[in-house]
Order: C-alpha cells, then sequence, then structure tokens
C-alpha cells in the first residue's frame, strides 16, 4: 500500500485513541482518512497498560466519559462487527479506603456516581469481602464496588477499532513514522513521513507519549510529559476473584483477567521520566509485598513476567482535548495520564464532534490545552 | 563423498597406502583424516616426531614413516578415533590392524570377532591379538588379526552376538547394516504419499503455552499481522510461561517464509525478567546474610 | 541485602569456568552462578575426547575438563565464590541481577559481570512433534551420561551436525541402536572423522533429507522421513517410513541470551552464529559497559572456543578493573592467536564471517 498524496484527515497513532477516532469519522461518513504508526498497533502505551475500565471516579467529568465509554464498549463487538472478541468482561472493580478521611471521600464519590447513572455501592470491608474472598479485611476500612466496570483486551479493542475503520476506507499505516509538520500561515499543509508527505488540512495528534514531538514539530507546545509505569503478570491461575481491586492509598490495582493470570501495577513518583520500557526489582519488590498484604493468598502465584509502559502524562492528570489557539486543523487526544485506554470510545466521539463542528455529547471545553496556561486545572483525585 | 556419506573414498585411502618397502618393514599408521578442522593433539603426541608439528591448528596431519614405529599412541589420543595402526610384516597371508573401540563390552585377547569396513558391513572374522586399554586416554586399541587382503578396508568390529547375549544392545545396530540405502534396510512400510501436505503441517502446536496452531499464526500472517509483537498480542503465542523461547524463533521463520522478509530483520518480541516463573512470596524473602 | 563484587560470571560451563579462573588468577573478586547443581555445563555429559589443540585440553574428555577445572577454581580460596544451583533471573539497567539461589531470592551489584549462559537447543516443526519420544538432544546425552538411563530402544536421529553425530555415537556406546542420521544439508554439517566414526558402526547418514511427520497411539512408534530438493521441498515419491521409539532432534543451537537482551545490550541476528548475538569489541565488552560475554551466547561454536573466549573475557574484565598481570599482554596474545588458529580452518569459515558482522566498535 503506497502512501496517499493528499488525505482530508491524518491521525497521528496507532494506539487505541487514534484507532477509535479514525473509525468514528470514517463511521460518519469522513472519507480519504489515513493512520500513521510509527511501529504496530497498539505498541506504545494501549498494548502495556493494566486493561481495565471504570466508572468510579471522584470528578463528574470523569465519571461521565467513562459511561460514554462502557456503554460503548458492552456492544463494541456488535457495533465494530468484530469476530475476536474484545473480551469486555462487566466483573467490577473494588476500590479500597484505608482511612476514615478516603473513606469519606469515597462516599461522597458513591453519591456523585449514583446520581450519574452509575452503579456503585459503598461497603464495608465484610462486605467486600464477599465479593473478594481473598481479601485481607484488617487492610482497610471500607470499599466502593460497580458491578458495571471492567476489563478489556487491550490488543483486542484496537484490532476491533483498526479493522472496523479499514472497511470504512481508513488507510492505516503502520511502520510510517511522522517526521516533519508543515505549517503555513497558521494553518496545517502537510505531514510529512518516513514514507513520503501526505497533504491535509487537519491533523489528529493522538501520538500518547510522543504527542508533545508532534506539536513541536509544528511549533507548539503541547505540556505532556512521559512517566514509567510498571506491571507485572503471573501465570494463568484458576478463577479466584474477578473485579479489579484498587487502592490508591494503597498503590495497587490488580486483577484477574478471564484468561486467569492476574496482572498487578502501581505508580510511582521516582519513575523515569522518559521512553524507556524496560523493568526494574524495586518494582518487583514492592509490588509484591503490597500485594501480599492486601490479598495474602496470592502469595503462591507465580510471576510470569514483568513489563513497563509510559503514562502520557499532564499536570492535572487530565487529558488534552480539542484544537489548538494559533494552529488551524491541529487537534489534540493526548495527555491521559493514564486512562486514555478506558476513555477511548468517549475520546473518539468527542473528537470526531469538535472536527465536524457539532455540539459536544460531553462538555470537554475545560480540558482544552489552554487550560495549562490560564492555570485552571482540573484535578483528579482517584488515580493510581 | 565423504562429507556426503561419513565413508572414506578409495581415492583418499590409496593416497595414504606408504610403499611396498615401508609396509613390509614393521607397524605404521594410517592417519585417515581428511577435513581441516581446529585440531593438533596427534602432531604433539608423538613421541618420535614422526607426525609433523602443524604450521595452523587446522592443518591435516601429515606423517613421516620413516620415523614412525606404529607404537598407537596418536591412535589412542586423537579424538576423532581416526588413526589405525596397520601392521603386515608378518608377509603370512595375515596383517593386523589396530582400531581404537570405545564400546563395551571389550573383546578378549584371542577371541574371533566380526571384521567390519567402513560402511559397517561385515567382511570377514578377525581374531584379537591385543589389547591396550590406556587410563589416561580411555580410548582402548584393539589390534585385530585379518586377511592380509582386507587390511586396508576393516576399519571397526563386531562382538559375535551370542557371546554378548543377544539381548544385549551393544549389538543391536549391527543388523542396520546398509550402502545403498534401500528402503528394506530401513523397516520402511509403504505410506499415503498425500502425508505432509500444509494442511498436514497446520495442526502442528507450535505454542505450547498456550495451545496455537501452525494454521492459526499462518492465518494470521496472512491477515497482516506480520511481525512477532503482532501475532503474540493478538494470539497470546508467546505469553505463557516459556516466554516465547520454543515459540518465538518457529514464528519468526514462519513470518519470513511467507512475507519474504529476511529473518534477521524480524524483531523479536521483547525479553522480560524473571526468566523463569517465581512465586510472589519468593520476592518477600531475600537473604540477609 | 546487595552484595557487591568485582566480577560476576554467569554461567559454569567451559567459558564460564575459564572466566572465572582468569579473572581470580589476575586478582579479582570473582562471584560464579551456576544454574545446575554442579559445575561444568554441557562439559559433564560430554563424554567424548575434545578437539582443538592441548591449549584447549584437547583430546581430555569434557567431564574431565569441568573436574579439573573446577577443581582449580577452588585453589583461590576465599577469592572466589562459587553459588551453584544459582539461575540468574533478572539483569537490570542499573546493573543489579537477581537470582534464585536455591530458593532465595538474593541481588548482586557486580562491577563487571561475564556472561556465559551458553545456549539452546533449536527445535523443529513436524507434525506429531510433541509425542513422548521426541527429544533435544542435549537432553538425550543428560539422560545418558548423566543419568545414566537409555532414552529408548531406536533412535532416529535429526541433524548431522557435530552434537547430532556425537549423540548418536554415544547412543551406539549405550547400546541404543540408532535407525539413521538424517540431515537436510546435501553435505554432513559436522566433522567427517565423528561421521566416519557412527558410519563405520553401521549407522547410515541420509543428506537431502528432512522428517516429514511422527506417529505413533501414545507415543513415538514411527517416523516418516523424505528426500528434499533444494529448496527445501519434500520429493513426494521418496518419503518412506522408519520404525523408531525416540526421535532425537539436533538441529543446532541458538545463544541463549536473554538477560543480554535484558540488559540492553545492542543484539544482531547473525545465521552462522545461531541466532541474535551481541555485538562486542575485541575485549568481548558488548554495547553495555561493564558487560562481557563468552562462549555460546556470543555465537555457537565448540566448546575449545568456548574456552578461549572464556580466559579472554576474564582477562580483561580483571584488567578493566586494574587487575593486569605483567602478563596480561602476553596473555591476551595468546587468546587471540589461539582463538584465529581455532577459527583459521574452512570449517570455521561460517564462523568467521558471523564473527566480522559481530564487533563492534
Amino acid at each position: 500500500m503506497t502512501l496517499p498524496k493528499s488525505a482530508s484527515i491524518v491521525i497521528i497513532g496507532g494506539g487505541i485513541s487514534g484507532c477509535a477516532i479514525a473509525w468514528n469519522l470514517a463511521n460518519r461518513g469522513i472519507k480519504d482518512i489515513v493512520v500513521l504508526e510509527k511501529d504496530t498497533l497498539a505498541n506504545g502505551s494501549t498494548g502495556r497498560c493494566g486493561a481495565g475500565i471504570r466508572m468510579q471516579w471522584a470528578a463528574e467529568k470523569n465519571c461521565r466519559l467513562a459511561q460514554y465509554s462502557v456503554d460503548f464498549f458492552e456492544m463494541a463487538n456488535e457495533t465494530l462487527q468484530y469476530e475476536r472478541d474484545i473480551e469486555f468482561e462487566q466483573c467490577g472493580y473494588l476500590i479500597v479506603a484505608v482511612n476514615e478521611k478516603e473513606a469519606e471521600q469515597f462516599k461522597k464519590n458513591v453519591k456523585l456516581q449514583n446520581s450519574l447513572g452509575i452503579p456503585s455501592v459503598y461497603l464495608t470491608p465484610e462486605e467486600a469481602r464477599e465479593i473478594v474472598p481473598i481479601l485481607d479485611t484488617s487492610q482497610f476500612v471500607a470499599a466502593t464496588f460497580c458491578q458495571k466496570d471492567g476489563h478489556l483486551n487491550p490488543f483486542h479493542t484496537t484490532d476491533a477499532f483498526a479493522l472496523a475503520a479499514e472497511r470504512l476506507g481508513v488507510k492505516i499505516f503502520k511502520h510510517t513514522e511522522v517526521t516533519g509538520i508543515d505549517v503555513k500561515n497558521g494553518r496545517i499543509g502537510s505531514v510529512e513521513t518516513t514514507r513520503g508527505r501526505i497533504a491535509t488540512d487537519i491533523v489528529v495528534n493522538a501520538a500518547g507519549g510522543w504527542s508533545k514531538a508532534i506539536g513541536a514539530m509544528a511549533d507548539i507546545d503541547i505540556p505532556t510529559y512521559v512517566q514509567r509505569h510498571q506491571v507485572l503478570v503471573t501465570e494463568p491461575l484458576e478463577p479466584i476473584f474477578s473485579p479489579m481491586v484498587m487502592g490508591f492509598s494503597y498503590n495497587i490495582y490488580i486483577q484477574q483477567v478471564p484468561h486467569g493470570s492476574i496482572i498487578m501495577g502501581r505508580s510511582d513518583n521516582t519513575e523515569p521520566l522518559d521512553f524507556r520500557t524496560t523493568s526494574g526489582w524495586k518494582f518487583v519488590e514492592e509490588m509484591t509485598k503490597t500485594c501480599s498484604k492486601l490479598l495474602p493468598a496470592l502469595r503462591t502465584a507465580n510471576i510470569l513476567r514483568q513489563w513497563a509502559g509510559h503514562y502520557c502524562m499532564t499536570e492535572d492528570a487530565q487529558p488534552i482535548y480539542g484544537p489548538v489557539p494559533g494552529l488551524e486543523g491541529m487537534y489534540l487526544a493526548c495527555g491521559f495520564s493514564g486512562h486514555g485506554f478506558m476513555l477511548a470510545p468517549a475520546t473518539a466521539q468527542l473528537i470526531t464532534e469538535m472536527i465536524l463542528g457539532e455540539s459536544l455529547t460531553i462538555d470537554v471545553s475545560d480540558l482544552d490545552v489552554g487550560r495549562f496556561e490560564r492555570r485552571e486545572l482540573v484535578f483528579e483525585h482517584s488515580v493510581v | 563423498m565423504l562429507i556426503n556419506t561419513g565413508i572414506a573414498t578409495q581415492e583418499l585411502i590409496k593416497k595414504l597406502i606408504p610403499s611396498p618397502e615401508r609396509r613390509a618393514r614393521g607397524p605404521y599408521a594410517m592417519v585417515e583424516c581428511f577435513q581441516e578442522i581446529p585440531c593438533n593433539p596427534c602432531s604433539t603426541s608423538c613421541p618420535f616426531g614422526a607426525i609433523l608439528p602443524m604450521k595452523d591448528i587446522n592443518d591435516i596431519p601429515t606423517i613421516d614413516l620413516d620415523r614412525c614405529t606404529g607404537c598407537g599412541i596418536c591412535a589412542g589420543v586423537c579424538p576423532g578415533l581416526a588413526i589405525f595402526i596397520i601392521d603386515e610384516s608378518k608377509g603370512d597371508g595375515t596383517a593386523t590392524v589396530t582400531i581404537p573401540y570405545e564400546f563395551r563390552p571389550l573383546p578378549e585377547k584371542g577371541e574371533t570377532v566380526r571384521a567390519v569396513n567402513r560402511q559397517g558391513n561385515i567382511i570377514g572374522d578377525g581374531v584379537v591379538t591385543r589389547i591396550l586399554a590406556s587410563k589416561k586416554t580411555k580410548t582402548p586399541l584393539i589390534t585385530v588379526q585379518i586377511p592380509a587382503e582386507l587390511v586396508y578396508e576393516v576399519r571397526f568390529l563386531n562382538l559375535i552376538d551370542d557371546k554378548s547375549n543377544s539381548e544385549e544392545p551393544s549389538s543391536t545396530y549391527q543388523s542396520v547394516v546398509t550402502d545403498d540405502l534401500s528402503s528394506k534396510v530401513l523397516d520402511t512400510v509403504e505410506i499415503d504419499d498425500t502425508a505432509g501436505t500444509e494442511n498436514d503441517e497446520d495442526e502442528i502446536i507450535i505454542c505450547r503455552c498456550e495451545g496455537l496452531t501452525l494454521g492459526v499464526i499462518r492465518d494470521l500472517i496472512r491477515e497482516g499481522y506480520t511481525t512477532v509483537d503482532e501475532i503474540k498480542r493478538i494470539s497470546r503465542a508467546g505469553m505463557g510461561p516459556c516466554q516465547a523461547r520454543t515459540c518465538g524463533p518457529l514464528i519468526a521463520s514462519e513470518i519470513a517464509r511467507m512475507t519474504g522478509q529476511p529473518i534477521a530483520e524480524i524483531q523479536p518480541s521483547a525479553h522480560r525478567p524473571p526468566v523463569k516463573p517465581l512465586p510472589i512470596e519468593f520476592f518477600l524473602g531475600g537473604d540477609s546474610e | 541485602m546487595m552484595y557487591e563484587i568485582d566480577l560476576a560470571v554467569i554461567g559454569g560451563g567451559p567459558a564460564g569456568l575459564m572466566a572465572a579462573n582468569t579473572a581470580a588468577e589476575a586478582g579479582a573478586k570473582v562471584l560464579l552462578l551456576e544454574r545446575d547443581g554442579h559445575l561444568g555445563g554441557q562439559l559433564v555429559k560430554q563424554t567424548h575426547k575434545f578437539f582443538g589443540s592441548e591449549e584447549q585440553h584437547a583430546s581430555m574428555r569434557g567431564n574431565d575438563i569441568s573436574t579439573m577445572l573446577g577443581d582449580r577454581l577452588g585453589s583461590f580460596g576465599e577469592r572466589v565464590t562459587v553459588w551453584k544451583s544459582a539461575t540468574v533471573i533478572g539483569f537490570y539497567e542499573d546493573g543489579v541481577i537477581t537470582i534464585d539461589h536455591n530458593g532465595i531470592y538474593k541481588k548482586v551489584k557486580p562491577m563487571r559481570v561475564v556472561v556465559a549462559t551458553g545456549a539452546s537447543e533449536k527445535f523443529l516443526s513436524f507434525p506429531n512433534n510433541d509425542l513422548p519420544g521426541i527429544y533435544g538432544a542435549g537432553a538425550v546425552q543428560t539422560m545418558m551420561n548423566v543419568y545414566g538411563i537409555r532414552p529408548g530402544q531406536r533412535v532416529l536421529m535429526i541433524g548431522a551436525g557435530n552434537i547430532g553425530l556425537i549423540v548418536s555415537y554415544q547412543l551406539l556406546q549405550a547400546g541404543v541402536s540408532v535407525a539413521a542420521i538424517v540431515e537436510g544439508l546435501p553435505h554432513i554439517g559436522g566433522y567427517a572423522v565423528h561421521a566416519s566414526k557412527v558410519r563405520r558402526a553401521g549407522v547410515p547418514i541420509l543428506t537431502s533429507h528432512t522428517i516429514v511427520r511422527a506417529d505413533g497411539a501414545e507415543s513415538v512408534e514411527s517416523a516418516t522421513i523424505a528426500e528434499i530438493d533444494r529448496g527445501w521441498n519434500v520429493i513426494q515419491r521418496t518419503m518412506k517410513t522408519i520404525a523408531c521409539d525416540v526421535i532425537c532432534i539436533s538441529v543446532g543451537l541458538t545463544p541463549l541470551a536473554e538477560l543480554l537482551w535484558q540488559a540492553g545490550c545492542k543484539m544482531r541476528y547473525i545465521p552462522s552464529l545461531g541466532g541474535s548475538v551481541p555485538l562486542r569489541n575485541d575485549c568481548l565488552e558488548t554495547t553495555v559497559k561493564g558487560v562481557f560475554i563468552a562462549g555460546d551466547v556470543s555465537g555457537i561454536e565448540e566448546a575449545s572456543a568456548a574456552m578461549v573466549e572464556g580466559r579472554l573475557a576474564g582477562l580483561e574484565a580483571a584488567a578493566s578493573l586494574g587487575f593486569k598481570s605483567e602478563r596480561y599482554c602476553e596473555e591476551r596474545n595468546d587468546c587471540m592467536e589461539q582463538l584465529a588458529a581455532l577459527r583459521s580452518g574452512p570449517t570455521a569459515e561460517k564462523i568467521r564471517s558471523g564473527l566480522a558482522c559481530a564487533e563492534c566498535r
């Protein structure tokens, strides 16, 4: 497949966001869409993530974005006509609070979530243990649970969006790296790649960790940065527990995925701020310590592999959506700070609406790139 | 050809046969080493300097038969068991050949054995006249008296079956002796010649951890998943306990075969710690010596 | 706790043993890590006499060389620590090595590392290759020469490289019949003298042949083989079935380089060296400073070359820490000369061209 000379829209990044945006735009009848991926699909943050999907957030906006996405994923195999299976299991998220202060916040969260139609519940440790019998109840004071949260196969989901997009005429170029963006009179002119140049009016920057570098090619500063995050996985085991267990103070997310393996990850502010995907021994030591405290029965599970990816972070750990002031034609869908995978259907819908000039399903005008300069940050505290 | 069959040709052997005078004079070594390989113990082992020093360790040994006494030290040392000691000096129609023989049981002195040629065929009988079992080399040298005309043929010996008890396997391979490899000798049976088709191959298990067949991998490659990582992500090939040790190279070579990409350019998937599965509690312990 | 040491040698085979001995000799404190419960690696199963020259202990048997080198290590007293049953499980970017030592988690931060992890066997895919009775040549050698167990009654050997030939010979020595040796190439890959040894013992060597499939109800009962053309396509009419209860696969080795990948060494796929190998300079140092290589992990060769490489890597790793005797130059030159000699013949042509591609700087 040769690179076309021109395209109506060039989407940079073949992760979940780029592929979902491409499909969504094509589904609305847009022709001549091109997706450029420097490696293979889902090779960046998407393919390395913990793959959880949750609607239990502290900020209303995130609840709504997640809610939109969960609704989409529930029907995604059908919507995208995907033959394999995106493996969306609504096995729930169980989030533990380790002190009264956190428990109070959780009560507020549940109230907000319920008001939006998210069926989360507040639980005592004993009630939580009925859902996840291997929890050590002495390690937390309360929990919240939402059955409709769950887990999704990131590779298959990206694959599903990509295949559906291709059936609608989207051209996806793997192993094609963007090397430059031509801007004329404040407008996008063309995109240069390792395989040639494509003239276009519109560029969607969905390059995740590389979004800053892509911005720089058009002389704009996108205030994102990358941070390494590590994950480990055990061998497949008989079903033990199904929800994603999460603790913000505990600094853990852990889940037995449908295949039987247990995946767990944590955050670490000392992690390097670069693209390396090597993993460290300290992570394994810390992770195993936390895991065996909260879920002691897992001590005998065999670790198979550790790996790393990166979060594309912003200062307030919230995404950047929308156009760039002073540069006509560039749309940003980046800075997801670890949640881009689960928000992808909403991202795709919102970017499509922005490009088509429609009113937004969810008002994300405050998540624009300008908020950092205006110092109008939108913090979300329920993150690992 | 030697490199096709493992059998030295007559031309190669003829070059090693010394003059009639030397043959009549007494025992000498026949160094049946025809290939330049990095090996030189024979040349440094000879106490008489008969095997000439090598300029290059890959040189083919050169023997000075004027100095060779046929002592057999080189025959015991040679890692290739390629040196034989010939003695035709008796002149009574018999000769002896000394064979490095690393099988058990050893024959006994005076015992009649089967004389075997380079092809593995029995070509006569011989009588064991001497056994030298060196403790240093652990390669016994068996001297066998045989008809003189067979002295350039006999290079191995078989014990006679009933002595070593036919159940004893040291002689079972004697039945598989063949030169032209006709199918009979190999216990072959007629088979359906539709076997071995692509469909048959599609059933081959490639990823044992996840139970994936070659057919599944081929389908994915045809669909455009042409890197090891893409196949891993979609199919889980290589995500199991063996960490793609077995399936990784097989998948890479199948990609190379089907897409025409050079295999050197096909990236393997990342190699992640730990190299073997270990329980979570293992990492909690640690030593405090 | 975190152990600190001058040099960690990973792998106690021929290369690792030589590296540890040489570095200790030079004065470095050495930790030798061996996965098995005994030192020697593949040497312990090599009951045949070695090739090479006396410097590489030619004409000695592998198992005897292993004992000798292990004993020599003991002579360095506290300068050398040997951990047996110690599997290195991770080699991290900060230079830390994590180890499973007899079930105990340990961490070492060495100043220098010699990776001498050897090789693993390549596998072959053919229908029913998961039937019981199909083994790699290494497993067969271990069964016979370490545990004294015959793998079966009648073996079909796949591969006429040196390992295939030697293991066939050792099978015969163990009293197991070898139905045939099947080789895909049009010629025997191993040394002619090894081929002659098994040939005169009655084992046919079938070049330009391949295994088509294995068959059997519960375990291997037979194998179908066939001639192949130059494009490695099976010539249908030449198929024949051979009765056997063991199929032994000896189609080559590939460097066991996982730890080098983990450490971040630049690797290159070089077919004539067996697979992906680390780029290295003439001190056998990889692109990751302080990480040296020796033996099969740097490219598949004979044990004789592995031992010299081990010596060179041990010498250079120690020298880079300042442990440099007045004989350093002499020893280095000696290693270089021995390696050049071992690699100078026509049988080493592929190795020479492969190594040229693996050089850096």
